[in-house]
This record gives structure tokens, sequence and C-alpha cells, in this order.
């Protein structure tokens, strides 16, 4: 019984993936994901940071649980300083109004370095802060992993509960269609 | 069981391989996607017309973006080089910007190619377009030759190879 309610846990998050994925080419291949799905609890996290005007002191870090009573969108993305990231963090910047609203906390994480995180935030003037997962361990726990040693592009909404509220595994940084979704998630999760 | 278990944990917890090339778009050697895509007004330009017909040049850009900025004297050197052997095409992504966003910026810049709206994202989507400055050029039996990205990639051989009877 145990093992016919795992093995249904592993198939059921690895279908929605799945499913997103482009036609491949050849030797299809199974995708499984981890990480939470929407309505459980987001794992609680603390990393360092930095945003636009330095380094956020060592004794300071981000604390997820820290901003339980609102609403936070996690943002894994690849890299600083690529065209894809930039693409994404730009309109963050941009449409952050239209997007969040003030009373949101957005994070944006990956492995770069907290040097790095702060050139990147000065030189597009980001309203939020960057965080430094080293070594990934919050990327895997928000099935946000991949094998390159960078995080996958993915967006979680948590809402002011705790839980999450929605996630996109597959956030594009190119297509209007997944700003909009992500846009109404958060209007939704701020009035939830 | 148990190993049969710790078998499925892994694989649940291994990433597969097509996650890792999460940004990438279709290969080269693989059929260009045929699409609609309106232009600044609006009105639908079926890419259906080019594809596989002749060569094609596609850009996705936007008005905000350094690297299409960069790359944009490449390919008007290019297309003053290749001329009309190959259709150049030059896709605006509908992400930060706006139809009247992009008239204004060409009132002010000369670009070498026939400016499109992606209001819908749905070339992006099809192409899987990773990134402003994402350059695929099109063989004129409808293939793929060169997919890129960057304002320093160098497109120009590719190019040449597609645009040789």
């Amino acid at each position: 019984m145990r093992v016919s309610a795992l093995v249904l846990l592993l198939v059921g998050a690895a279908v929605p993936l799945a499913a997103q994925q482009p036609k491949p080419a050849s030797n299809p291949t199974v995708v499984l994901v981890s990480g939470p799905d929407v309505g459980h609890s987001a794992p609680d996290f603390t990393l360092a940071w930095a945003n636009k005007d330095g380094i956020g002191p060592a004794e300071n870090p981000y604390q997820l649980w820290r901003d339980r009573g609102k609403t936070v969108v996690l943002a894994f993305f690849p890299k600083d300083f690529t065209s894809g990231c930039t693409a994404q963090m730009q309109t963050f910047t941009d449409q952050y109004d239209t997007l969040f609203g003030s009373d949101v906390i957005v994070v944006g994480i990956n492995a770069d370095s907290l040097e790095t995180h702060q050139r990147f935030a000065a030189k597009l003037g980001l309203p939020f802060r960057l965080l430094t997962d080293p070594d990934l361990k919050v990327a895997r726990k928000y099935g946000s992993y991949d094998s390159s040693g960078r995080p996958r592009r993915t967006v979680y909404v948590v809402a002011p509960d705790g839980r999450i509220h929605y996630r996109n595994l597959k956030f594009n940084p190119m297509d209007p269609k997944d700003y909009s979704a992500l846009g109404a998630a958060v209007r939704e999760a701020r009035g939830s | 069981m148990r190993t049969f278990l710790a078998g499925l944990l892994l694989l649940a917890v291994t990433p597969a391989t097509p996650l890792a090339a999460q940004d990438a778009g279709p290969t080269v050697g693989a059929k260009a996607p045929v699409v609609q895509v309106p232009d600044l007004d609006g009105k639908p330009v079926d890419l259906g017309r080019y594809l596989g017909k002749q060569p094609v040049f596609l850009e996705w850009w936007a008005t905000w973006c350094e690297q299409c900025e960069a790359l944009l004297p490449r390919v008007r050197a290019a297309r003053a080089e290749i001329g009309d052997r190959v259709a150049f095409f030059g896709i605006n992504v509908a992400v930060n910007q706006s139809p009247e966003r992009v008239r204004r910026f060409l009132q002010k810049t000369e670009v070498p190619y026939r400016t499109l709206y992606d209001g819908e994202g749905v070339s992006t989507r099809a192409y899987a377009a990773p990134a402003t400055s994402y350059v695929v050029i099109v063989d004129r039996d409808g293939r793929i030759a060169y997919t890129g990205t960057g304002g320093d990639q160098d497109f120009l051989p590719a190019l040449r190879r597609v645009a040789t009877p």
C-alpha cells in the first residue's frame, strides 16, 4: 500500500511538468520533478542577499518565515547578466507595480556570488533582493535544480499563509502569457 | 523492494536531460515551425509564405534589449551583403514594451528587417526563443541552419551558406 502511494505520488508529480516540455526530437525522456505543489507549505530557507545598494549584512540573511503574512514571489533564474535573465529581471523591474505591488516581497535566486548579484541589481536598478544559493540546496527543495549547475527558471507565489499559491516550473522570460499568469496569481494571493 | 524504492526516489530527485536545456530552442536541422505573427498594425504575416521557399533570417528583439542594439550593426551589414536573397524578419517580443514604443523606436532607428510584433507570444513559444537577440536562420528547405543569442554572435557564415543557390 505504501509503495503504491509513493509511486502514485511520484508519477503524479511528473505529469504536469512533462506536459509542458517541448516534443523531443528523439529518444523520449521521462521527466520527474520534485518541489512543493500548489497548496503545500513553502519550505523555509535562509540565504544571504544583495540588492542594488550593496550586500546585505551576514547577520541579517533573508529568511522566508519572516515574511509570513505577506505574499512572496520566489524567482529562480539561471545566471546574472545573461540575456534571458536580463529580460526577465528588467521586466520585473519595469512592471513591478502592475505585476506585484509595493506590499509584495520578490526575491530572485541563483548560485551567483553576492558581488555579482550586487552589480547585476545595480545595473538594472532592481527594486528587490537577489539571494545566493551557492550549492543550490534551496533550488533542489523547490524542484528548480538543473544538472548544469544553474537553477532552472521557475517562479513560485507564496500566499500570506505560507502555502504555495501558484508555480510555473518552466517560466519563459519571453512569453507575455507567463507574466500575465504570474501577475494574476499574485493578485489572487494578495486577496486570499 | 528497498532497491526499487531507492531507484524510484533517485529518479524523482534527478532532473532529466531536457530540463538542463530549458532555455534552448529548436535544434539545427529541425524543421522551422510555421507560424503567423502580426505586424505592427496587427495584420497577420504568415511565415509559411517564406519558410521552405527561400532562406529566412529571424531575430527576436526588443527596444530595451542592449544585446539587440549591439547586434544591429552586424545585421545591417549582413542585409547589405545578402540583400533580398534572404527574407529578414525582426520579431518584437511583447514583453515590457508596446507597439507604440516600437514605432517610436523605429522613427529614430533604421532596422534592416521587416518588423513584426508577437503580441501573443506565438512565435516565442513555437521557437522556444530563450532571450532577446535570439537569431534563427532557416535554409531554403525550411530547416534550421543556425541558432544563437548575444550581441557578438557570428551568424554571417551560416547566412552566406543558406543564401548560396
